[in-house]
C-alpha cells in the first residue's frame, strides 16, 4: 500500500478540515487490520490494529464529551509514552479540544505551573506517581479541572479524590454516551476549522517559565505536508504502512509528536512504544524499526556503548572488530564528503564490512532495517554522525522549533553536509538576518501564538511577520544553514570577542566521558567551564584502573579523573582559536537533575538555574 | 514477527521449541536421518558419525543409548528442573522391568506372568513405576537435597530386597528370568503383526531385528524427548522450575510444593519404567542386581556430563556415557594393534598397556595379565569418575554448557555481551 499524505482525504470524505482526528478515521476505514500501536506487556507486544485504535479514540471522544469538554477546553496529559497517550491526544483533537502534553519529569511545582496556566479541564496522570504531582495543587487554584484520568490503578485504591477516575472507567463511560448519543464526535469532526488551535506545546524554557506554543490544525496539516510529503526530509521517498518506528521520547515534546503521532495518521507507520527510556536498546533490538529519530544524546550513548562494549571483547573479536571501525571510520568520512553517497571506495569496503560486522552491529544496536533516522532538537558531535553514516545507518541531522512546527531546514538524504543542520524546505520563507544572524522563518506551519501571552508572542515576530528562532545561523556553500548558537548564550569576553559558547560545549561532550558542559566567560577575562561527567563510562574507566570510589562527587574529584577531563580539555583547545580556549575548569559535583531545576524537561542546562547554584564554583575560578 | 525474531506478539510465539524456519528445517532433516541412519544408503552413509553408528554391530549399542535417553529424559525432569536429586533412579527402571515381565511374561508354575501383548505391558510398566514415585514423593516433602539423595538410595536396597522375597516374579537365580520379547501382537495369538526381535521382511523391506528396534526406540524417545521439552515450558514445568530453586519461596507463591513434587517423581517415574521395561527386553535376560546404584549413578553422571536442566543435556550425556566405553575399548584395541605390528606410536603405546605376563604398562588388556596395575575393562569406570569431576568443576553445565558458551560467543558478535 502507498498511501501517503497527498491522497489523503481532506474536507471532500469526512467534512471539516482534514485533523489528525480526520486522517487516523481515514486509515482506519482503508486498512482496518493493519497494526497501528504496539506496546509491550508483560513481555509480550500487544497490536492494536487500526480498527481497534480507532474505537478507542472513539470511545475516549465520547467520554470527553460525557465529560462535558467543549470546543478550545485543554485536556492534558502527563504519561510516559503509551497508547493511551495517542489515543487521548487524538480524542482530544477529534472534539476539537486542546491537547496539553506534560513531561513525565515534571515536578510537582511545574505540573502546577502548566496546569493552571492551561487551565486544563480534563487531566491524564498516567499513574500514582503522576496523580500524587496533580493532587498537590490545591484544588481550589485549578477550578476548571474536572478529572483525573489514571491508568495505572496500582496504589490508587485508597485515594478518594472525587475527581480521581480510572481509564477504563472513562472509556465504559464513553462507549455508553456513544450508543445514547452515537453521532455527536463525527459532528464535532465535521465542524473542525482550520484555525482551531489543537495542542499547546510547552517550550522547555531555559530562561523563564514555559510557554505554550499554540499549534492550529492548519499549522500542523501544512507540517505534515512538507515533512512527509515528497520534498520531505526523505527526499522522495515517503514512509508507509510498513515501516516500523519506536516512540519513546516525549510526547509533549514537538519531535516525538511529529515522528510518531504525526507519521501514524499521515503515513500509518506502525509505532512501537518502549516499555521505558531505560529499556530503549533492547526495544530498538526486538522491533529493529525502520524509522527513527533521537536527540544527539541517544545517539551519543549508542556510540559510547559501542566503543565500550567493543573495548571489552575477547582478542580474536577485539582485532576483527577494531578492523570493522576502521572501515566504519573511512566509509563515513567518504560518504560524508559526498553528501552522504557512497563513493566507489566506500561502497567497495561497505561490501566487505557489511557481512563481517556491520551487519551484526546493527542488528545489535537495533537500527539494521532502519533506512532513515534524525537527529535533531540539539546539536551533534560530527564524530558521532560520522560513526553511524559509517555503519551504514543513514542519520540527518535536522533543523526545526516547537514554534514553526518544526518545519526549518533538513539534511536531503545524499545532499547531506556534515555540521550543518542542512537545506531550508522547499517554497518555505526562511531567512538569516543579516544584522544579527538570526534565523527566521514564515510559512503556514508557524505558530499561533504563546496561550495567553500576548506580550511575548508579538515579541517572537519580526515588524514584517517573520518568526524569530533565537537561533544565530550562517550560510555554508549558499545551500546549507549551519546554527551557531542561542541569541541569548554568545559570549562576550572582556576582551570583545563574541564566542558561541555551544560549539565548545559539544566539542567537549564528544567524549563519551563527559555528560554536561557550560562554558562561562561572559564579561570575563578568559572562558572556563563547569563539566559534569558521565557516571557510567567513567565508573567503568575507574573500575578498569582501579581506582576506588563512592558516590558521584567523590568519582569525579579523583586526581586521575581530573587529568583525564584536563585531557579532553586540551584536546578541545587544540581545535579552537586562543581567544576561545578554556583555561579553567571545575567539576559539577552532583548529576544534573529536572526536579531540581538545574536542567529542562528536554535536558538542556538552565543557564540562570546553574549560575545562581554553582556561583561559588564560578567564582573560584576567576579569583 | 516475521523478520524481527526477537519482537514476540504472542506467548505463544515466545515459547516455540524452534522457533526460526531454518531451525524448523534442521529439525526436519535430522530426524529424517535418523531415521535413514541404519539403512545404509548411498549420501546419508557418507555423513561422519551416522556412517559409523549406522553400523550394525553399533546399531544394537545405538539401541542400548535411545532406551538411556528415555530414562535420563526422567531424570532430569526430577532432578534438573524441580530439583530433587534422586539416586532411586534404578529402582524405579526395575519397578518398570518387572512390571512388565509380570504383564508380558510368560508364566509357569514357580513364575508369576500372564503373557499380554506390548501395548499393555510397556504403558503398565509406566504406570507403575509412576504409582511407586507418587508413593515415595512425600519423603521428598520432608527431606530436601543430600538427605533426600540418601532416601531414594534407601529404595535400590529396598528393591533388591524385594526381588528376593519374590522369586516368582524376579526369577529364581541370581541369573534373573526371561522377559517377553520385542514383539507386537494384537492379542495373545501365536504369529506377531511386526516382529522386533527377528531379522526379517518388514512391511516391504528387509530389515535386521536391530533396525526394526531401532525404529521403534526412535519413535519411542522423540515422543519422549518432545514431551519433556513441552512439559520444561508449560506452567507445570515453570513451577518444577519455581520448587528447584526455593520450594518454600515457591510454596509462598502459591505453588503447591506437595502436589507438584509428588508430579513430578510421578512423570519422571513413568519415564523410568517405560526405559527399564525396554532395557530389560532388549536384553532379554537381566539379574536383579544390575538394577542397583551403579545404574542410578551411571544416570546422574549423564545429566552432569550432558548438562542438568535441559533436554539436549540428557541427549548429549547419553550419548557420551553409554557409547564413551566402546570408544574406549576401540582406542586399546587400536592401540595394541599398533604394538603387534609395530607402528610409528609403538614404544608410546607399549609403555601404556601391558599385553602379557611379561610386559609391563598400566593398563591390562589380555586375560593373563588381568588385573596387573589396571584391567581396561575398569578403565571407562575410571573414565566417568574423572569426567564427572573435571566437569563440576571447570564446566557445571556440562557438555550443554560448552555448547551454550559456543553459541554466545556467536550470538553476542560482535560484542561479547
Amino acid at each position: 500500500m502507498s498511501l501517503t499524505v497527498a491522497d489523503s482525504p481532506t474536507a471532500e470524505t469526512g467534512g471539516g478540515v482534514a485533523t489528525v482526528a480526520s486522517r487516523a478515521r481515514d486509515w482506519a476505514d482503508r486498512a482496518p487490520r493493519q497494526v497501528a500501536l504496539r506496546e509491550k506487556d508483560f513481555g509480550i507486544w500487544q497490536e492494536f490494529t487500526w480498527e481497534r485504535t480507532w474505537d478507542l479514540i472513539m470511545d475516549a471522544a465520547n467520554g470527553l464529551l460525557a465529560l462535558g469538554v467543549e470546543p478550545g477546553e485543554r485536556v492534558s496529559i502527563q504519561s510516559e509514552d503509551r497508547p493511551e497517550w495517542v489515543i487521548l491526544d487524538l480524542a482530544t483533537v477529534a472534539i476539537r479540544g486542546i491537547t496539553v502534553g506534560l513531561y513525565p519529569t515534571n515536578p510537582a511545582a511545574e505540573v502546577e505551573y502548566l496546569l493552571t496556566d492551561s487551565n486544563a479541564t480534563v487531566h491524564f496522570a498516567e499513574d500514582q506517581e503522576q496523580v500524587d504531582r496533580a493532587l498537590e495543587v490545591d484544588a481550589a487554584r485549578l477550578p476548571g479541572l474536572r478529572r483525573i484520568l489514571y491508568t495505572e490503578p496500582r496504589g490508587l485504591n485508597s485515594y478518594d479524590d472525587p475527581r480521581l477516575m480510572y481509564w477504563g472507567d472513562f472509556l465504559e463511560m464513553g462507549r455508553r454516551h456513544r450508543e445514547d448519543s452515537p453521532g455527536e464526535v463525527e459532528r464535532r469532526m465535521a465542524e473542525a476549522l482550520p484555525e482551531d488551535v489543537m495542542t499547546l506545546v510547552y517550550t522547555s524554557g531555559t530562561t523563564g517559565p514555559p510557554k505554550g506554543a499554540m499549534l492550529t490544525n492548519a499549522n500542523v496539516d501544512y507540517a505534515m505536508t512538507v515533512i512527509t510529503g515528497d520534498t520531505g526530509l526523505r527526499g522522495a521517498q515517503i514512509p508507509g504502512p510498513g515501516d516500523l518506528t519506536l516512540t519513546y521520547l516525549p510526547l509533549c515534546h514537538v519531535a516525538e509528536r511529529i515522528f510518531s503521532t504525526w507519521h501514524l495518521v499521515g503515513c500509518g507507520v506502525c509505532l512501537n512504544f518502549a516499555e521505558s527510556i531505560d529499556t530503549v536498546v533492547s526495544n530498538l533490538r526486538e522491533v529493529q524499526p525502520t524509522l527513527f529519530f533521537a536527540v544527539p544524546r541517544i545517539w551519543e550513548k549508542m556510540h559510547a556503548s559501542v566503543m565500550i562494549r567493543g573495548g571489552d571483547v575477547t582478542p580474536f573479536k577485539r582485532v576483527w572488530l577494531g578492523l570493522g571501525l576502521r572501515m566504519a571510520t573511512v566509509i563515513g568520512r567518504e560518504k560524508v564528503s559526498n553528501g552522504g553517497k557512497h563513493t566507489p571506495m566506500s561502497w567497495l569496503l561497505n561490501l566487505i564490512g557489511y557481512p563481517l560486522v556491520f551487519r551484526a552491529l546493527k542488528e545489535r544496536i537495533g537500527l539494521r532495517r532502519c533506512w532513515h533516522a534524525g537527529s535533531g532538537a540539539a546539536p551533534i558531535a560530527p564524530e558521532v554522525l560520522e560513526f553511524f553514516i559509517g555503519i551504514g545507518v543513514p542519520v540527518y541531522e535536522l533543523y526545526g522549533m516547537t514554534e514553526n512546527s518544526a518545519v526549518a531546514t533538513v539534511n536531503y538524504p545524499g545532499r547531506m553536509k556534515l555540521g550543518t543542520v542542512g537545506e531550508p524546505y522547499p517554497d518555505i520563507g526562511f531567512r538569516i538576518d543579516e544584522e544579527t544572524g538570526e534565523i527566521q522563518t514564515k510559512h503556514p506551519a508557524v505558530f499561533a501564538g504563546y496561550w495567553n501571552k500576548p506580550e511575548q508572542t508579538a515579541e517572537t515576530f519580526t515588524d514584517d511577520g517573520w518568526l524569530k528562532t533565537g537561533d544565530v545561523g550562517e550560510w555554508v556553500d549558499g545551500t546549507h544553514v549551519r546554527i551557531v548558537d542561542r541569541i541569548k548564550h554568545i559570549i562576550i569576553t572582556s576582551g570583545g570577542k563574541n564566542i558561541s559558547p555551544s560549539e565548545i560545549e559539544n566539542s567537549l561532550k564528544t567524549s563519551p566521558y563527559v555528560k554536561e558542559a557550560m562554558v562561562i566567560g561572559d564579561g570575563r577575562k578568559f572562558l572556563a567551564a563547569l563539566i559534569g561527567i558521565e557516571l557510567d563510562t567513567v565508573g567503568d574507566w575507574a573500575l578498569r584502573r582501579n581506582i576506588p570510589y563512592t558516590t558521584y562527587r567523590d568519582l569525579s574529584e579523583k586526581p586521575e579523573v581530573l587529568e583525564l577531563v584536563q585531557g579532553i580539555v586540551n584536546e578541545t583547545n587544540e581545535k579552537f582559536a586562543r581567544v576561545e580556549s578554556i583555561r579553567k575548569f571545575k567539576m559539577i559535583p552532583k548529576e544534573l537533575d529536572h526536579e531540581d531545576g538545574e536542567l529542562t524537561a528536554t535536558q538542556k542546562i538552565k543557564r540562570s538555574a546553574m549560575e545562581d547554584m554553582f556561583g561559588d564554583l564560578v567564582e573560584s575560578m576567576y579569583s | 514477527m516475521r523478520g524481527r525474531p526477537k519482537l514476540y506478539t504472542s506467548y505463544i510465539a515466545e515459547a516455540q521449541l524452534f522457533p526460526t524456519r531454518v531451525q524448523k528445517i534442521l529439525v526436519v532433516v535430522g530426524i529424517i536421518v535418523l531415521v535413514l541412519m541404519p539403512f545404509d544408503l548411498p549420501v546419508i552413509n557418507q555423513i561422519p558419525i551416522v556412517r559409523f553408528l549406522g553400523d550394525n554391530i553399533w546399531l544394537r549399542l545405538v539401541n542400548r543409548m535411545l532406551i538411556f535417553t528415555i530414562a535420563a529424559l526422567g531424570l532430569n525432569i526430577l532432578s534438573g528442573l524441580a530439583g530433587q536429586v534422586s539416586l532411586g533412579h534404578a529402582f524405579f527402571m526395575g519397578s518398570g522391568a518387572y512390571t512388565a515381565v509380570l504383564v508380558g511374561g510368560k508364566g509357569s508354575a514357580n513364575l508369576w506372568g500372564w503373557g499380554l501383548p506390548i501395548w499393555i505391558w510397556l504403558p503398565a510398566s509406566g504406570v507403575v513405576a509412576a504409582l511407586v514415585g507418587i508413593a515415595v514423593a512425600p519423603a521428598a516433602v520432608r527431606v530436601r537435597g543430600l538427605y533426600l539423595g540418601i532416601a531414594t538410595l534407601g529404595l535400590v536396597f529396598i528393591g533388591l530386597h524385594l526381588s528376593r522375597v519374590f522369586p516368582e516374579i524376579a526369577g529364581p537365580g541370581a541369573l534373573g528370568r526371561k522377559w517377553p520379547r520385542m514383539q507386537f501382537r494384537l492379542w495373545k495369538e501365536e504369529d506377531p503383526l511386526v516382529d522386533f526381535s527377528r531379522d526379517g521382511d518388514w512391511l516391504w523391506f528387509e530389515a535386521s531385528k536391530n533396525q526394526k528396534t531401532y525404529l521403534l526406540l526412535l519413535a519411542l524417545t522423540v515422543i519422549a524427548a518432545v514431551v519433556a521439552a513441552n512439559i520444561a515450558r508449560t506452567r507445570t514445568g515453570r513451577a518444577f522450575s519455581a520448587i528447584r530453586e526455593r520450594d518454600v519461596a515457591a510454596e509462598i507463591m502459591g505453588v503447591p510444593e506437595f502436589r507438584y513434587k509428588t508430579m513430578a517423581f510421578a512423570i519422571s517415574s513413568f519415564y523410568a519404567g517405560v526405559a527399564g521395561a525396554l532395557l530389560a527386553v532388549l536384553a532379554g535376560q537381566v539379574p536383579p542386581e544390575s538394577w542397583g546404584l551403579l545404574l542410578s549413578i551411571q544416570f546422574i553422571a549423564i545429566l552432569l556430563i550432558g548438562g542438568i536442566g535441559r533436554v539436549s543435556g540428557a541427549l548429549l550425556g547419553t550419548f557420551f556415557v553409554v557409547l564413551s566405553p566402546r570408544f574406549i575399548e576401540e582406542v586399546i584395541d587400536w592401540m595394541k594393534e599398533q604394538v603387534d605390528h609395530g607402528g610409528i606410536l609403538a614404544g608410546v603405546f607399549d609403555i601404556l598397556i601391558s599385553t602379557g605376563d611379561g610386559d609391563g604398562g598400566i593398563l591390562a588388556i589380555s586375560e593373563t595379565a588381568l588385573g596387573y596395575p589396571l584391567p581396561a575393562s575398569a578403565l571407562d569406570e575410571l573414565v566417568y569418575g574423572l569426567l564427572i569431576v573435571v566437569f563440576l568443576l571447570f564446566e557445571p553445565m556440562g557438555l550443554y554448557g560448552i555448547w551454550v558458551k559456543v553459541r554466545n560467543y556467536w550470538k553476542g558478535w560482535p560484542f561479547s555481551y
